[in-house]
């Protein structure tokens, strides 16, 4: 798992190593709890990298039926590892959601700057500015990664503690500074090996769990300490100044030293010469010449910012030991141990290899101890990997730690073995993030990881990347709304995997709706944004909700589907007319009538609607008015092109009140001419094999004409 | 990483998951088909919300409709009848899985179904064990009941006459998973048979202009023409010139590049770009992730194999994810 010191299991799978021919297969176990045999399996994928299988049980015989075993299971397996217990997801999920702000920032500027610098970030007034980006960036990701608790402080300082515990330092972090110190900070450059000194005492203790370190050594012998009365006698009290001051741990050394028993008051008129000497060691290694423009605190040494006033202080400095080594008062040194134990401390800053060698646990410690005491001028990538080479004959590592591949991939400046080993061991995160260091870096590093491979359908290696991660955000319920910002930076494939996401999510909750509607809408999606809100309103509609159905159609603009409701909803018009019928419908017609253009049938449903709330007003004793109101409604239903012809009987079956209304005739004689002629056209369609008999009484045309006639008659009376 | 979701029900021959991985249908020997259903979408506890008998002979496949039609599974029977329930809520009822179609069986039996969405129907394609392929068309989204034959057809690439007596053991259908407004419809269909012309998969592709369904592509050497399909898979295209289909025959997984542009006589350009070893067991299923980047596939030895592209264009597998109690 990314951010876990473990070694990872990622099956995330980024086909990026160019030697995954010879890669062993990664068997993995399939937990399923079944005591049958197993008969066969079937699988499915589920959103991101997860793949549910379906582990079916052999088919029991008749006999042993009723064991009351499953019939199978259903396996979820995250091929991504993002996260096995809660606690550990959880860290995993912060650290997903903060580095997309940075990530973000980062490629906006990326894009202003290309723009205005008409795509080259090399000119030199952009190139500062982007370093500068970077570097802010790199901070960033660093420190969120960074969940070190500050260790402590009791009241009076142990004077025994040699060794702070920190909270465990992830690898992660480890691997980010290696990739800053190496990529990013320019200004380290002329003092690397002091960096790498720096990094190596803040995770030594990462290493401590596959092999034996001088971390590990000094926490078992801090242990011991405790007990221990003449600390001069133990030789373990020698061997771990030695180590430490190998790998440059001063303060830690020169701690040491003042628990020499000949400090003690009682013992010092007998031990003088002793404990001169004791400290004449002590003050050698503090004034210890650094090539660093600073020291962190509690660090000793003196430092120096340029090489020759380092230079000239390091051969100094270098005289002094050889002086105190040559110093005829270790004759007046009767403590054997103390004797030989300063004197292999001397022999480690005069760099004696073999020393030196026995000081250290594993090539990366000697490696740093060459860098303080053998070759304290080292520079540049290529002796420093000459060194690193060296160190490894001298010590090889039976378990490689996977920060040892990624320092010596650097060193190596093989960028290959770098994305390799932060693919492998570093996970997804990693990689998509550590990419802006590289390619700001190291021009090979941009071009190797920019070059489009056609064999992987033309993506380059960093949009590879990024897809692979957005699959691994998209696996989780939690995390997959911030992938779209990591797919949206892909120029080739990241749209498409987007709207493969967004096509996979429940829209039936609501929340999940309207996070998909709002990205679909940020980033102009509006294919699959109508898709969305068209499932959705298919679900709503279906499952019994239906004015939620048709809202949802209608901002999907689904015309098609707007249109069969409109025609489900003619149908039911048509079936029922009773009051009841009408209440039923009437929310729908008003919900799909806010846009009546989507469907011509809708007009003539909201004019129906009209028509039938005055006609439902209208009762024997309404007045005059009111009626009238009502057969206008009928005479503009019957004009409007739209109405079906089946509904023209209904309608006008249901006015009959309005054609025979008693004070006087409500529909003028043209009007009345229309709605006969539309009667006549009636009686000529139902002669047609297609024709619909409405479900009516079958005197309903006769009393509709009878009616008509009349109020015809009455009609040219009045006028 | 691994976690044990859901107990099946004894008798249980098969499952399907939706569109969202939010349901799944499972269908059982004695033709009972029960759907779990997560409530939360962030979780993964699933319980039974129905379980109801789709038909009298054993469930042998279900395939869930596409969700812009509702929650519509088709299930393929033992006895080869092909049947569509649909959940819904009819006439102020409570939600309930309902019969919408029974497909009708005539003398043959079908062996695969999927469905394909175009711009605006719905598309069936049925794959029957004699051979024929049959095309079925919606048109009204909201009546699952009506469904009209679009075409019907033999898996041959030359228009030969039609074979007869032909006798098929499995078939395997998939669509082109393409989404999105510019929609073609095709798909891909080989067969497991004793007559070898109908064998060898071939990639079908809608005649906008001539209304008829046309093969553009055929995904076998000349030497392999014969030999029975057991599966095939369409990866979905994330932005790649080509599309990339599995085909597993009894040799060998095949991976084939279908270029988009047809020549002359309206073929696709194809390229086999790799074998994958089948560790000589059938494969029984492929299916492609999604972003097309990773195939599994899980057969007769039991196991469910991940295999991947290196940047070399080089096809391998990746990782085998082996049961054990």
């Amino acid at each position: 798992m990314p951010g876990l010191t473990s070694e990872s299991d990622d099956l995330a799978m980024v086909p990026v190593s160019l030697e995954t021919e010879n890669q062993p297969v990664v068997n993995y176990p399939l937990r399923h709890g079944l005591k049958s045999p197993v008969h066969r399996l079937s699988f499915s994928w589920a959103c991101g990298n997860t793949l549910r299988v379906s582990v079916f049980r052999k088919p029991q015989s008749e006999k042993a039926d009723g064991d009351g075993e499953a019939g199978g299971r259903v396996v979820e397996v995250k091929l991504s590892n993002s996260g096995d217990e809660e606690v550990d997801a959880a860290r995993w999920r912060r650290m997903a959601y903060s580095s997309v702000t940075p990530f973000a920032l980062l490629q906006s500027r990326k894009h202003s700057l290309s723009a205005a610098s008409r795509m080259s970030l090399d000119i030199p007034p952009y190139k500062a500015e982007w370093w500068e980006h970077v570097i802010e960036y790199s901070k960033e990701i660093s420190s969120l990664l960074s969940d070190r608790k500050p260790p402590p402080k009791s009241i009076i300082e142990d004077a025994k503690s040699v060794v702070n515990e920190i909270a465990a330092p992830m690898c992660l972090k480890a691997a980010w500074e290696l990739l800053e110190i190496f990529y990013i900070d320019k200004q380290s450059q002329s003092w690397i090996p002091e960096r790498l000194l720096d990094w190596l005492a803040d995770y030594n203790s990462l290493f401590s769990g596959t092999l034996p370190t001088i971390h590990s050594k000094l926490v078992d012998f801090q242990q011991e300490l405790v007990g221990v009365q003449v600390v001069e006698d133990n030789p373990n009290y020698w061997d771990a100044m030695s180590s430490a001051l190998a790998v440059g741990w001063l303060e830690t050394v020169v701690k040491l030293l003042r628990l020499h028993g000949s400090y003690r008051f009682d013992q010092l008129s007998s031990r003088e010469t002793e404990n001169g000497l004791v400290e004449a060691v002590a003050v050698l290694i503090s004034k210890m010449p650094r090539m660093r423009p600073s020291l962190r605190e509690d660090n000793l040494g003196e430092c120096y910012k340029t090489k020759p006033d380092f230079m000239k202080a390091w051969e100094k400095w270098r005289t002094q030991i050889s002086k105190l080594d040559c110093s005829s008062y270790w004759l007046q040194c009767d403590h054997r141990q103390t004797r030989e134990g300063l004197k292999n401390l001397i022999q480690i800053m005069l760099g004696n290899p073999t020393v030196l060698s026995n000081a250290t646990f594993n090539w990366m410690e000697l490696f740093i101890s060459h860098f303080l005491y053998v070759r304290p001028f080292t520079a540049g990538l290529e002796s420093m990997h000459n060194s690193a080479q060296k160190c490894m004959q001298v010590k090889p590592a039976s378990i490689p730690h996977k920060l040892f591949g990624l320092v010596l991939g650097i060193l190596g400046e093989n960028t290959e073995v770098v994305l390799a080993e932060c693919s492998r061991s570093f996970g997804p995160w990693m990689m998509v993030h550590a990419v802006e260091l590289l390619t700001a870096g190291s021009t090979h590093a941009e071009i190797l990881l920019h070059e489009e491979h056609s064999k992987l359908g033309g993506v380059s290696i960093e949009e590879l990347h990024r897809l692979v991660y957005a699959q691994v955000l998209s696996s989780h319920a939690l995390t997959w709304q911030i992938a779209p910002i990591y797919l949206t930076s892909c120029i080739k494939q990241g749209i498409r995997l987007l709207e493969n996401l967004l096509y996979k999510q429940p829209v039936q909750h609501s929340q999940i709706l309207l996070k998909s509607i709002e990205i679909c809408r940020l980033y102009e999606l509006d294919s699959i944004n109508s898709n969305i809100m068209r499932i959705a309103g298919v679900h709503h509609w279906k499952h019994g909700r239906k004015g939620s159905g048709v809202f949802w159609l209608q901002q999907a603009r689904d015309e098609f589907r707007l249109n069969r409701i409109a025609k489900q909803l003619f149908d039911f018009v048509g079936k029922s007319v009773s009051d009841e019928g009408f209440k039923q419908w009437e929310g729908l017609i008003e919900l799909l009538g806010s846009e009546s253009r989507t469907a011509g049938g809708l007009e003539f449903l909201n004019k129906y609607r009209d028509f039938r709330r005055s006609l439902l007003q209208v009762h024997g004793d309404t007045p005059t008015d009111a009626a009238r109101n009502a057969a206008e409604a009928l005479v503009s239903l019957m004009k409007n092109p739209s109405t079906p012809q089946r509904f023209w009987l209904p309608l006008l079956y249901d006015s009959l009140k309005l054609l025979m209304w008693q004070e006087r005739p409500l529909v003028n004689v043209s009007q009345t001419q229309l709605l006969l002629n539309k009667l006549q056209e009636l009686s000529m369609a139902r002669l047609r094999p297609d024709f619909v008999e409405a479900d009516l009484p079958s005197d309903a045309l006769s009393s509709v004409r009878l009616a008509l006639a009349t109020n015809l008659g009455r009609a040219i009376l009045e006028e | 990483m691994d976690k044990a979701i859901i107990k099946l029900d004894e008798g249980t021959t098969c499952t399907a998951w939706n569109y969202s991985g939010h349901r799944l249908a499972a269908g059982s020997t004695d033709g009972t088909l029960s759907v779990f259903d997560s409530t939360d979408p962030a979780s993964s506890v699933f319980s039974c919300s129905s379980k109801f008998k789709v038909h009298e002979s054993s469930i042998v496949k279900v395939v869930w409709a596409p969700p812009e039609y509702g929650d519509v599974v088709a299930c393929i029977c033992a006895d080869g009848s092909l049947l569509l329930w649909e959940e819904v809520v009819e006439d102020s009822e409570l939600l309930q899985w309902k019969l919408c179609k029974c497909f009708d069986r005539i003398s043959s039996q079908v062996l695969d179904v999927q469905f394909g969405v175009s711009q605006t129907s719905l598309k069936l394609v049925a794959a029957y064990s004699d051979g024929q392929v049959k095309v079925f068309e919606l048109l009204d989204p909201f009546e699952l009941k009506n469904w009209q034959l679009q075409a019907e057809f033999q898996n041959v690439i030359e228009s030969v006459s039609k074979f007869g007596n032909v006798s098929c053991r499995s078939a395997s259908i998939a669509w082109n998973p393409l989404k999105g407004e510019i929609q073609q419809s095709s798909f891909v269909l080989g067969f497991d048979s004793d007559t070898p012309h109908l064998n060898s998969s071939k990639v079908w592709e809608f005649d906008q202009d001539h209304q008829r369904w046309l093969p553009v592509a055929e995904l076998a050497l000349p030497a392999d023409k014969a030999d029975p399909v057991s599966t095939v898979a369409w990866s979905p295209n994330i932005g790649r010139p080509y599309e990339l289909i599995a085909v597993a025959t009894c040799k060998e997984i095949a991976l084939w590049h279908v270029g988009s542009n047809p020549d002359s006589d309206g073929r696709l350009s194809v390229e086999k770009v790799a074998m994958l070893s089948t560790h000589d067991s059938e494969i029984w299923q492929m299916e492609w992730d999604m972003s097309g980047m990773t195939l599994a596939t899980t057969g007769s030895d039991g196991v469910v194999r991940l295999w991947q592209c290196n940047l070399n264009g080089v096809w391998h597998e990746q990782a085998t994810l082996q049961p054990t109690s």
